[in-house]
């Protein structure tokens, strides 16, 4: 019995020992890693940010998180988009929902004006060469304008019914995407325009 | 020399981990929708299998037997999460395009398989010069199989347009069913590549 005991801690022992060298090494190389991760995270967020509302000069993250109307669609950070001297130009929000191969993440911009100033589809897991077109530069919901899936909502009014098939184009053999981001971009659409429309009734 | 050729050679055709031992295979077909995704991978679980075989045989002898398995996986979990945060950070792109197959080289029954049947009980050298067999043989048949399934299925090759543009891409190529169909023909042409290098073979066979 006491001769178990002793193999068994010194097995434990001898675990220890790995799990604390691969635990230094690893800390290491995330010691290294992180800043480039971090930073890289920042700019992809900034640029994004920068092509849904082009004409503003600076992006403030909002204090608090908006609350979704929708329960599958939920909210992490939000933007404010500033032109100028304090002028509001829309709202960034970051919005998550399932998609057919998960969670899909979408950039959504609304401007005051009560419309979609853009989306910015961050992450995708659907089917490469069905769901995926809706990121994909070349796959067009409208080939003589050039106009890609996430392209057809700049401008589109948050008054229509964002209903696929009917007022959104859907992905050829991929409804189920199409189904799922346009939920995201309605759900984020209308966080944001309530709390623009918040903003302004504080400005009074 | 001549025994650490066979040891390396032995991974590509006739031992090829893929094609041969058949494990590994989740990976293999997921990720080979695109040639960039298919050498990504292909280094990935390289650089992977090369630590882990290297370290754990300079351990082999202080890693006690009955808690043989948790080290493995302590030390491929180690090396695979130190991958994907170099990915991270320095190949953002292919990272994303891999999403969770890079994690889960964590489980690759290739690299588990390789590290407890040779590593565990050969030499460090011996144990570098197999992964590095293993490692290419898995890569070269990843970049085999994307090719043929980007080609097909997308019209490009590493993302550069190749087909003409009336050509229409088959999409099943690009969907699972497709790339089980490819990994088929594979299995073939390997069977066909050991007949036409049968020296390789009966090398093979000597050293094992």
């Amino acid at each position: 019995m006491k001769a178990t005991l002793k193999e068994s801690a010194g097995l434990g022992l001898t675990l220890a020992l790995f799990a604390a060298g691969a635990c230094v090494a690893l800390a290491v190389v995330y010691s290294i890693t992180s800043p480039t991760i971090k930073g890289l995270e920042k700019r992809q967020t900034e640029e994004s940010l920068a092509e849904l509302f082009p004409e503003a000069t600076s992006f403030q993250l909002m204090p608090e998180t908006l609350v979704s109307a929708d329960p599958a669609v939920r909210f992490t950070e939000s933007y404010v988009a500033v032109s100028g001297p304090g002028e509001r130009v829309g709202i960034a929000v970051k919005a998550f929902g399932p998609s057919y191969g998960g969670d899909a993440s979408i950039l959504v911009g609304v401007d005051a004006g009560n419309g979609i100033a853009g989306i910015k589809i961050l992450t995708l897991k659907d089917t490469p060469g069905l769901g995926a077109n809706a990121t994909s530069p070349n796959y067009f919901v409208d080939r003589s304008s050039g106009t890609t899936w996430p392209m057809q909502f700049v401008g589109k009014s948050l008054s229509d019914a964002f209903e696929v098939k009917n007022d959104v184009v859907a992905i050829t053999a991929s409804t189920i995407t199409s189904k799922a981001l346009t939920r995201i971009v309605k759900a984020a659409g209308d966080a944001g325009y309530a709390r623009l429309k918040a903003f302004a009734e504080e400005g009074k | 020399m001549k025994r650490l050729w066979k040891i390396f050679s032995r991974g590509i055709i006739v031992e090829n981990p893929l094609l041969m031992l058949m494990i590994g295979l989740c990976s293999a077909l997921a990720v080979t929708t695109s040639v960039q995704n298919g050498i990504g991978m292909g280094a990935a679980m390289t650089f992977v299998i090369f630590f882990a075989e290297v370290v754990i045989s300079l351990f082999r002898k202080l890693i006690p037997n009955s808690a043989r398995i948790p080290i493995f996986i302590i030390v491929i979990a180690a090396f695979t999460t130190m991958v994907d945060l170099v990915m991270k950070a320095y190949t953002p792109d292919l990272s994303k395009a891999m999403g969770v197959f890079i994690p889960l080289i964590v489980v690759n029954c290739i690299i588990m398989g390789r590290v407890e049947a040779f590593a565990s009980k050969e030499k460090p050298l011996d144990a570098a010069v197999d992964a590095l067999g293993m490692g290419v043989g898995y890569t070269w048949v990843l970049v085999g199989i994307s090719a043929f399934r980007e080609l097909l299925g997308n019209g490009t090759l590493a993302g550069i347009q190749i087909m003409p543009d009336t050509y229409v891409n088959i999409l099943f190529f690009t969907l699972p069913p497709g790339g089980f169909l490819v990994f088929g023909l594979f299995i073939s042409l390997n069977f066909w590549l050991k007949k036409v290098f049968p020296a390789a073979a009966d090398a093979a066979k000597e050293a094992a």
